[in-house]
């Protein structure tokens, strides 16, 4: 007997993320090969047509778990039903404008559109949020949707996650799927910390730590911080166009391993709202370590946090606190 | 036990069309969710910088399907070993250009590519062409690569019948994975002929042909087959780019049912060398139905041809015909 099918809503669907985005939700990359879904596609009025081209193509596609596309201008109808909302939508950084400017306009849209999917969304709707500044939005979309639990708001630093195993994987020279419980603490910016102190890596003889195989402390507390965090950055440098891929694909990640649960002994990361776990302020949404069972979220608790890793924590948490009072300030 | 990984060469790799389908084969929908994939990308040397940053993504997404990746613009070096290759590379028409002109540099190109895959692909390489003129570059293709088994060289059509199930099923508002065994015949091009006649519907009770549930020949015969001739252009009127999203899930499609075998009951079109069935010239690269089984095509037999579709069978073989003598002029 087939499953009834979940609504996921994308936002932004005509651009860049959306495109690589939806042919991955539509063949169950995201919920899984036995999951069909109807999309839901939202952009603004200047994007119509190009979002119809992208209705088109999936229904061109023919894709056997997709069950129906609305693509659609209007919040809406974009928003009813869903059971999980994938926004992407927001408004880039253009040259000349000051991050006030990128900060003011995009508090606006998640201001609305938080309000639009709480009164539409399915109960229980899971929320991602990938527009940066990813984090904030979420902040702001949690704050004006006091109906949507809080646990169901997250942002998506899967990508940096993802990243860090990459670069693990490429120094050690080993398969991506041997490395594990890498963590990014934080924000999904420049002041995000990739940290590998309980990362591990399967070997022949058993799981090794990672910083014991890399034996190069120099290089994990500099260089590959630094390749993690400004790696969205190479990505512009080489292609020209920012890295919708790699941020569609770890989105799946996101939701699937959210929804579906993360496998025995495996954490990701995610952006969730604060509970003053680790000390990180309660009131924020900063990217911890998770595991997910039965569609729900819980931060690993009892790491052990070293005197390094305790600044970066706090370096991200302010800048993140400083987000907030900025985002605020938009709003009055 | 693991698989050993499959080695499948995408061309043209920093394009549109390389960008979506690379996400694709690394998530298995081409070849399955076991099969493990190293995935060779070539692109040529302007597009070096950008070809470098979709093997960062690649790596950055960490999938676990993914074994590798070579990233180059040297052609041996792309097709060193490999078991799949897409073809999407090519010389995209430009404005001012004349047929003959774009003839000219794709058959030059898939000259040279044919000689790089003959000597340096494993000796069984399965070929897919997808840069346009499809069928006629697959034919240079073949002509120039002797070794490699004609059967083995095919051309993408599946796309067009991917558009034809979709129209169907939009005209009877019943979902797409209850169409099947619609027919494109002949060329990728404008001339393909969309054939519904063997074409049927799964209802709750039974198979219903596709002609008498629809109950309008006009319709059929008309406007069904000029939308799906013409879908290559609405959509590139819509989106201003053209259908990549749709094009890489159908090249997937066409890889994964030749390899893993169609289901019972289904055929797909292929364009794939002719052997004269349904009165075709022997020696073109045509479009017809087939099964798939054992990793090998055939075509299905002893369909009746009204007279109707004798005019469109003859009509686009025609055109096939015009394009091979182009071609060859184009080489003397």
């Amino acid at each position: 007997m087939a499953k009834e099918p979940a609504r996921v809503l994308v936002t932004g669907a005509a651009g860049q993320i959306g495109y690589a985005l939806v042919p991955m939700i539509a063949r169950g990359i995201m919920l899984g090969a036995d999951q069909p879904v109807i999309l839901h596609l939202l952009d603004i009025p200047p994007a119509a047509e190009a979002l119809n081209g992208v209705k088109m193509e999936l229904v061109d596609a023919a894709f056997p778990l997709l069950k129906g596309v609305v693509a659609t201008t209007d919040v809406v109808e974009a928003c009813t039903g869903v059971n999980i909302a994938v926004m992407v939508g927001g408004f880039p950084r253009k040259e000349g404008m000051e991050r006030k400017d990128v900060m003011t306009k995009n508090v606006s849209i998640y201001r609305s559109q938080a309000s639009a999917l709480e009164k539409h969304a399915a109960p229980n709707c899971k929320v991602l949020v990938v527009a940066n500044p990813a984090n904030t939005n979420a902040l702001i979309l949690k704050e004006f949707a006091p109906s949507i639990p809080e646990k169901n708001i997250t942002c998506l630093t899967r990508l940096d996650h993802n990243r860090a195993l990459g670069q693990v994987s490429e120094r050690l020279n080993v398969q991506v799927s041997d490395v594990k419980n890498v963590i990014i603490w934080g924000n999904h910016s420049s002041s995000q910390y990739p940290d590998v102190n309980h990362a591990t890596v399967k070997t022949p003889s058993g799981e090794k730590g990672v910083r014991e195989l890399v034996a190069d402390d120099a290089w994990l507390n500099g260089e590959f911080i630094s390749i993690v965090q400004q790696r969205g950055a190479a990505i512009i440098k080489a292609r020209k166009l920012s890295s919708a891929l790699s941020a569609a694909s770890s989105a799946c990640d996101h939701i699937r391993d959210w929804v579906l649960g993360t496998p025995e002994g495996t954490w990701v990361s995610m952006g969730v709202y604060s509970d003053g776990s680790y000390d990180v302020p309660p009131g924020l949404i900063f990217s911890f370590p998770v595991t997910c069972q039965h569609g729900e979220w819980k931060i690993v608790q009892g790491l052990s946090i070293d005197e390094f890793s305790r600044k970066k924590l706090n370096a991200t948490a302010e800048e993140l606190s400083e987000e907030k009072a900025l985002a605020y300030s938009c709003l009055s | 036990m693991a698989k050993n990984p499959v080695r499948v060469l995408v061309t043209g790799a920093a394009g549109q069309i390389g960008y979506a389908i690379v996400p694709m084969i690394a998530r298995g929908v081409m070849l399955g969710p076991d099969q493990p994939v190293i995935l060779h990308m070539l692109g040529i040397e302007p597009a070096a910088e950008a070809l470098n940053g979709v093997k960062m993504e690649l790596i950055d997404a960490a999938f676990p399907l993914l074994k590798g990746v070579v990233a180059t613009t040297d052609a041996q070096e792309a097709c060193k070993d490999v078991n799949i290759a897409i073809m999407v590379g090519g010389f995209p028409r430009k404005e001012g250009m004349e047929r003959k002109d774009v003839m000219s540099k794709n058959v030059s190109i898939y000259k040279a590519q044919a000689s790089a895959l003959e000597k340096h692909a494993a000796s069984d390489v399965k070929v897919l062409v997808v840069a346009n003129p499809a069928n006629t570059n697959a034919l240079i293709l073949k002509e120039y690569a002797p070794k490699i088994p004609e059967k083995n060289i095919t051309c993408l059509t599946r796309l067009d019948h991917n558009r034809a199930l979709g129209q169907i099923s939009e005209k009877l508002n019943v979902h797409v994975g209850d169409v099947k065994n619609v027919i494109i015949w002949g060329n990728h091009s404008s001339t393909q002929y969309p054939d519904v006649n063997h074409a049927t519907v799964t209802t709750s009770s039974e198979e219903k042909p596709v002609r008498e549930l629809v109950a309008n020949d006009q319709w059929l015969n008309i406007e069904f087959i000029t939308t799906v001739q013409q879908r290559g252009a609405a959509i590139i009127k819509a989106r201003k780019l053209s259908s990549a999203l749709s094009a890489a899930s159908s090249a997937c499609d066409h890889i994964r049912d030749w390899v893993l075998g169609t289901p019972k009951g289904t055929w797909v079109s292929m364009g794939v060398y002719s052997d004269g069935s349904y009165g075709i010239q022997k020696g073109l690269i045509y479009s017809f139905p087939v099964t798939c089984e054992k990793g090998q095509w055939s075509i299905v037999q002893g369909l009746k041809i009204d007279e109707f579709s004798r005019g469109k069978l003859d009509a686009t073989a025609k055109e096939l015909i015009e394009e091979k003598s182009l071609a060859y002029s184009c080489l003397n």
